[in-house]
C-alpha cells in the first residue's frame, strides 16, 4: 500500500487549510491554528510546513491580490489537492483503526 | 530601525519565490500587532524573521567552487610548481618564517614560564606574602620582603579575613652529616604544618599534620631523600645538622620535588619547633622571616589596608613608620621591588623586552613574505588575467593565493618545529632555565605553533592574495601591466619597518652589553683581584670560646705562608646579594651634632685586617685595634652614611658619637674612622649607608693572595682548613667571581638579546636579498640601456643605492628615538648606569647600512656587469 508521509503539525495545517477553504493564506491559517489547536505558531514553522507540503503535492497555491496593509505584497492562497485528501484520509484511517484496536481494559483507570 | 534591519536580512536569505507572500504575512501580522498596542513589536518581528531561517525557505547560496576537489588539486599542483620553480624565493621565505616562528615560540614559552611562577598552588590568588615597608611622609621608602616572626600569626588572630598564616626562616647554608659524609645544604627553610597547607606540595610520605610539629624533625624532598638514603625508607632515620644546631634531626616526611617556577625554593624543611631558641624568634625587633598568609575567598587586599595600619601601630608602636603589606605571591617573581627577596627575582622589564624582540622577529619574517610575493606579482599577472577570462571568481583567486601562503607557512611551521626541537638545549642554556624538555610533545607549544601558523598564513598571505586577485584582466593581457605605485610604497614602508626593527635590536644589544661591561669594570672602591672569601663554621654557644681561639690560630697559621698577604675577617663578604647584610630601620643620630634621622642603616662587622685585605681606603681616623681594651663602643662609618646627615668633612665627625633610638640612655658608639664608599653588592643599588663594628672572630674570612703565587696560597689554605675544620667543607670563591655572578642575569639578558637580534637581522637581510635580486632582474633592460648610453657599473649601483639609502635614513630616524626611549627606561633601573651610548647606536646603524648595501650591491652588480648586447637582444 502506498503511504503518505504526514507529520503531526503538517496534518493540523493541512486540515486547517481545508477548514478555511478558499480563504487559506499565511496569516489566516496561523490565526486558525492558534485558535483551534491552542498552540503558538511561528511564521517560520508555518511557512516551512506549507512550502514542504506544496512540494509533496498535498497543497496547491495561487497568488492573490496585493494590498496596502501588507506593504504592497500579495497573499498566497492554499487549497488541498486530491493527493492531500488521500494523505489526510490515510492518517485518519490509521488513527481510527488504532482506536478500535485498544482493549477496553486499557482505559479502565481507577481514580483513587 | 530593527525592523528595517530584519527586513534586509530576510530579503537576503529568503528564497525569492517565497519572498513576496511571506513578507506580506509578516507585514500584516506586524501592523495588526501594532494596532493592538503591543510593546517591543520590532523585536518580535526580528524573532519571527530569525524563525524563518529554515533550510526549505532560504535561497540557494552559490556553492563556493573553491572547495571543489578537482580545483583544489589543481591549485595545489600550481602552487607546488611555482614554489619549486622559484627556489630562491621559496627558500628565503621558508627559512625566514621557520627561524622567525621558532624564535618567537621559544621566547613565548620562556615568557609563559616566567609568568607561571607560584601559580600552581591551590588557590594561588589567595596567597600573599606579608612584608614590611617604611612609610615616610606618606611615601613608601624601604621595602623589605621579610617580617617579624610573630607577625603573621598575630595578623591571623586579629583579622577574620585571614584564613591561614605561616612563618618560615630561610637558612643561608647548613652543614649536614649523614653517616660519614658531610654535605653543605644551601636550600634549607623552617616550616610549620600550615606551611604545607598553604603551599600544597604533594606529600609522599609522612603525615601532613604531624610531620612538622615536633622539634628536630626534618622533611626532605624526594630527590634529597634519595640522595641521603638511596632506596631505603627514610622515615625515622636521622641526619645530624652541624654548626649551631649540632644535634640529630629525625626524618618525618618526604614531599615532591620543588619545581623551578616558585620564588621560595627549598630542598629541606626543618620543623618550626627546632628554631625556637633563635634570638629573633618571637621578637618584634628583627624582621628576618618570610611570612605567608592565605586570605579567604571574599577578602580583597585593598580593603585591608586600614586594618594593616592599625595592626602595625598596635603591635609596634603608635608612631611607627613601619607598615605591613600583603603582596600577591604570583607577582613576586617578576614584579617585586622588595629587598631581601629569597632569591634573585626575574625582571618584568626583561620579559617585556623579550616579548618585543619575539614580535619583531616574527613580523620581519612575515614582512619578507608580503614583500617578496607582491613584488613578484608581475610574474603571476598573466596567469591571473587568463583565469579571470575563463571565469574565475575573485574569491577563488584569493583562495588560490591563500593556499599558496598556507603551503609555505605549513612547510615553515614543520621546519620551525624541527628547528625548535634541535635548538632547545641551547635555548635552555641561553636563558639558564629548563623551560621545556622537548617541544614536540609539549602541548602548549604545539598549540601556539598551530595558532601562529594560521595567523601567519592569514597575515602574510592575505594582502598579496588581495593584490594578485585584483588585477584587471584586460590591462594585464594587453601587456600594459605595471606594478602599482601604492604597492611599491607599501613595500618600501615594510622595508623601513624591517630596517628600523633591526637597528633597534642591535643598538639595544650593544647598550645592554656596554652596561654589563661597565658594571663589571667599574671601580668598586675595593680591590677584588686575587682576594678569596669563605665562611667559617658556626658552633653552639657553649663552645664559642674554644671556637674563637681555634679561628684565631687558624688565621695565624694562614699568615705564616708567604703567598697569603693578608687575612681579614668580616660579617659580609663583598659581592654578596642584596639580602646578605643586616640592616636596621631604627632612627639614628650623632649625639649633639644632628637630629634623629630616618632611613635604613646597614650594619657590618669587620676585624682590623679587613681594610687591608680588600684595599679599602681609610679616609680619616684610625682602624680597629684589638689590643685596646677600650675599643668596644667604637664604630667606623662610610661616606654614604655621612651624606645622609649632610656632612662632607670626614675629619669633622671623628670622635663624635652615634646613637640609635630616641632614648638618651641607649649606647653611644664613638666614630673612630671614616672609610671610602665601596660597593658591597651589585651596582644596581647605590652604596649603602653603613656602620662597621669591630668583631675579631667574624663568620667570614677574606684572604688577599700574592698574584704570582696564589695557587700555592690556595693549596695551603685547603691544607690548613682540613687540619683545623675536618668536619666542615671549605667553600671559597674569588671576590671578583662573586661580583661577576651578581651580573649573571644582566649578562644573560644581553646574550639573549644578542642572539635574537642576530637572527632578526639575518631574516631581514634574507628578505632584502630576495627583494633586491628580484628588482635588479626586473630592471635588467633598463640597466642595459643605461650601459649602452655610457653609464658605468658604479654609477648604476649608485643609482639603485639612492633609493635604499633613503629607506635606511627613514629607518634610522624612526629607530633612534625608539632606542633612546627604551634603553633609558632600562638603564634607569641601575643606580650606576652608563650615559646613553650614542656612538654605539651609530655603530648599529652603520652595521645595518653596510649589510643592506652589500646585499643590494651584490644583486645589482650581478645585473650591471651583464653585456647589454645580450640583455637587450629580446627587447
Amino acid at each position: 500500500m502506498k503511504t503518505y508521509p504526514l507529520g503531526e503539525f503538517e496534518e493540523i495545517v493541512l486540515l486547517t487549510v481545508g477548514v478555511l477553504f478558499d480563504e487559506a493564506y499565511g496569516v489566516a491559517i496561523k490565526d486558525a491554528v492558534e485558535e483551534r489547536a491552542h498552540r503558538k505558531v511561528s511564521v517560520g514553522a508555518l511557512q516551512s510546513a506549507l512550502k514542504r507540503m506544496e512540494k509533496k503535492g498535498y497543497l496547491q497555491s495561487r497568488t492573490g491580490e496585493a494590498n496596502a496593509q501588507r506593504g504592497g505584497k500579495p497573499k498566497r492562497f492554499y487549497t488541498i489537492t486530491a493527493f492531500g485528501k488521500l494523505a489526510l484520509q490515510q492518517s485518519k484511517g490509521i488513527r481510527t483503526e488504532l482506536w478500535e484496536a485498544i482493549p477496553q481494559l486499557a482505559f479502565d483507570f481507577k481514580h483513587a | 530601525m530593527i525592523k528595517r534591519l530584519a527586513d534586509r536580512l530576510f530579503r537576503w536569505f529568503c528564497h525569492p519565490d517565497y519572498y513576496p507572500d511571506i513578507r506580506g504575512d509578516l507585514e500584516e501580522l506586524y501592523q495588526r500587532n501594532l494596532e493592538e498596542g503591543r510593546q517591543l513589536e520590532q523585536w518580535r518581528y526580528l524573532l519571527q524573521v530569525l524563525g524563518l531561517l529554515r533550510p526549505n525557505l532560504i535561497r540557494s547560496f552559490p556553492q563556493p567552487t573553491l572547495i571543489h576537489p578537482a580545483m583544489f588539486r589543481h591549485y595545489f599542483h600550481i602552487s607546488t610548481r611555482n614554489l619549486l620553480r622559484q627556489k630562491l624565493f621559496t627558500t628565503i621565505n621558508i627559512l625566514g618564517l621557520a627561524i622567525g616562528l621558532s624564535s618567537f615560540l621559544l621566547i613565548n614559552e620562556y615568557i609563559r614560564f616566567e609568568e607561571s611562577y607560584d601559580s600552581f598552588f591551590k588557590n594561588a590568588d589567595q596567597i600573599y606574602r606579608m612584608s614590611t615597608v617604611q612609610v615616610v611622609n606618606g611615601e613608601v621608602g624601604e621595602k623589605d620582603a621579610m617580617i617579624y616572626q610573630p607577625a603573621p600569626q598575630a595578623l591571623k588572630d586579629e583579622l577574620p579575613e585571614i584564613e591561614n598564616a605561616t612563618v618560615t626562616y630561610k637558612f643561608d647554608e647548613l652543614v649536614l652529616r649523614q653517616g660519614t659524609s658531610i654535605i653543605q645544604e644551601k636550600h634549607v627553610v623552617s616550616a610549620d604544618s600550615i606551611f604545607l597547607d598553604i603551599f600544597n606540595y604533594k606529600i609522599l610520605q609522612g603525615s601532613p599534620e604531624e610531620m612538622l610539629t615536633e622539634p628536630n624533625a626534618i622533611v626532605l624532598t624526594e630527590s634529597k631523600a634519595k640522595f641521603y638514603f638511596g632506596d631505603q625508607d627514610p622515615l625515622g632515620k636521622t641526619i645530624q645538622i652541624l654548626g649551631s644546631f649540632n644535634r640529630p634531626f629525625k626524618v618525618t616526611g618526604v614531599i615532591q620535588g620543588i619545581p623551578e617556577n616558585t620564588h621560595y625554593k627549598f630542598d629541606i624543611l626543618i620543623s618550626d619547633g627546632s628554631i625556637k631558641n633563635r634570638r629573633d624568634y618571637n621578637s618584634w625587633n628583627y624582621n628576618n622571616y618570610y611570612g605567608f598568609v592565605k586570605l579567604n575567598k571574599q577578602a580583597t587586599v585593598s580593603s585591608l589596608n586600614d586594618k594593616l595600619e592599625a595592626f602595625a601601630k598596635k603591635y609596634t608602636d603608635e608612631n611607627t613608620k613601619e607598615r605591613f603589606t600583603l603582596y600577591p605571591i604570583q607577582d613576586i617573581h617578576l614584579k617585586s621591588d622588595y629587598t631581601f627577596e629569597s632569591e634573585i627575582s626575574g625582571s618584568e622589564k626583561a620579559v617585556s623586552f623579550l616579548r618585543a624582540i619575539a614580535l619583531f622577529i616574527l613580523l620581519i619574517a612575515w614582512v619578507n613574505y608580503i614583500n617578496l610575493s607582491t613584488a613578484r606579482a608581475v610574474n603571476r599577472a598573466k596567469e591571473v588575467g587568463l583565469r579571470k577570462v575563463v571565469g574565475a571568481y575573485k574569491l577563488q583567486l584569493i583562495g588560490q593565493f591563500l593556499l599558496e601562503a598556507l603551503l609555505i607557512n605549513l612547510l615553515a611551521a614543520l621546519m620551525a618545529l624541527l628547528v625548535s626541537e634541535l635548538s632547545l638545549p641551547y635555548f635552555n642554556q641561553l636563558v639558564g632555565k629548563q623551560v621545556m624538555l622537548h617541544v614536540w610533545n609539549y602541548l602548549p607549544f604545539l598549540l601556539s605553533l598551530l595558532t601562529f601558523f594560521l595567523i601567519g598564513t592569514f597575515v602574510s598571505g592575505f594582502y598579496p592574495a588581495l593584490v594578485l586577485s585584483g588585477f584587471k584582466p584586460v590591462a594585464v593581457l594587453k601587456g600594459k601591466f605595471r606594478n602599482s605605485r601604492s604597492g611599491a610604497m607599501l613595500r618600501k614602508g615594510l622595508v623601513v619597518v624591517q630596517f628600523a626593527a633591526s637597528i633597534i635590536l642591535i643598538a639595544n644589544t650593544f647598550t645592554v652589553f656596554r652596561q654589563v661591561q661597565f658594571m663589571q669594570g667599574k671601580d668598586l672602591g675595593i680591590t677584588t683581584d686575587y682576594v678569596v672569601g669563605f665562611g667559617i663554621p658556626n658552633v653552639e654557644k657553649d663552645q664559642q670560646e674554644a671556637h674563637n681561639n681555634k679561628v684565631k690560630s687558624f688565621a695565624d697559621a694562614l699568615r705564616t705562608h708567604t703567598a697569603i698577604e693578608t687575612v681579614g675577617g668580616t660579617s659580609n663578604l663583598p659581592g654578596g646579594g642584596g639580602a646578605d647584610i643586616s640592616s636596621t630601620t631604627n632612627i639614628i643620630r650623632m649625639v649633639g651634632l644632628t637630629d634623629l634621622t630616618d632611613g635604613t642603616t646597614y650594619v657590618q662587622s669587620n676585624d682590623e685586617y679587613f681594610l687591608d685585605a680588600v684595599s679599602l681606603q681609610l679616609l680619616a681616623g684610625r682602624n680597629f685595634d684589638r689590643n685596646r681594651t677600650a675599643d668596644t663602643m667604637v664604630v667606623m662609618v662610610n661616606q654614604a652614611l655621612l651624606r645622609r646627615f649632610n656632612i662632607h668633612d670626614v675629619e669633622s665627625v671623628l670622635h663624635e658619637q652615634i646613637q640609635f633610638g630616641e632614648d638618651d640612655s641607649n649606647g653611644k658608639f664613638e666614630i673612630i674612622g671614616v672609610v671610602k664608599d665601596f660597593n658591597r653588592t651589585s651596582l644596581k643599588s647605590s652604596v649603602e649607608p653603613t656602620l662597621y663594628f669591630p668583631d675579631y672572630t667574624p663568620n667570614n674570612m677574606v684572604l688577599k693572595l700574592n698574584p704570582e703565587h696564589y695557587q700555592e696560597g690556595l693549596a695551603y689554605l685547603q691544607e690548613t682548613w682540613a687540619k683545623f675544620f675536618p668536619d666542615a667543607p671549605l667553600d671559597y670563591s674569588f671576590l671578583d667571581d662573586r661580583f661577576a655572578a651578581l651580573y649573571a642575569q644582566d649578562q644573560r639578558f644581553g646574550e639573549i638579546f644578542g642572539t635574537f637580534s642576530g637572527l632578526a637581522i639575518f631574516i631581514a637581510i634574507l628578505g632584502l636579498f630576495g627583494l633586491s635580486s628580484f628588482m635588479a632582474v626586473q630592471r635588467t633592460a633598463e640597466v642595459g640601456v643605461r650601459k649602452v648610453l655610457g653609464a658605468t657599473v658604479s654609477s648604476i649601483i649608485g643609482l639603485f643605492y639612492k633609493d635604499f639609502l633613503m629607506l635606511l635614513g627613514i629607518a634610522g630616524l624612526v629607530s633612534i628615538p625608539a632606542t633612546y626611549y627604551g634603553m633609558n627606561f632600562w638603564l634607569s633601573t641601575y643606580a650606576y648606569r652608563i650615559a646613553f651610548p650614542w656612538l654605539l647606536v651609530a655603530v648599529a646603524l652603520m652595521i645595518v647600512v653596510v649589510f643592506a648595501l652589500l646585499t643590494v650591491g651584490y644583486q645589482i652588480y650581478k645585473v650591471a656587469i651583464l653585456d647589454p648586447a645580450k640583455t637587450l637582444r629580446h627587447e
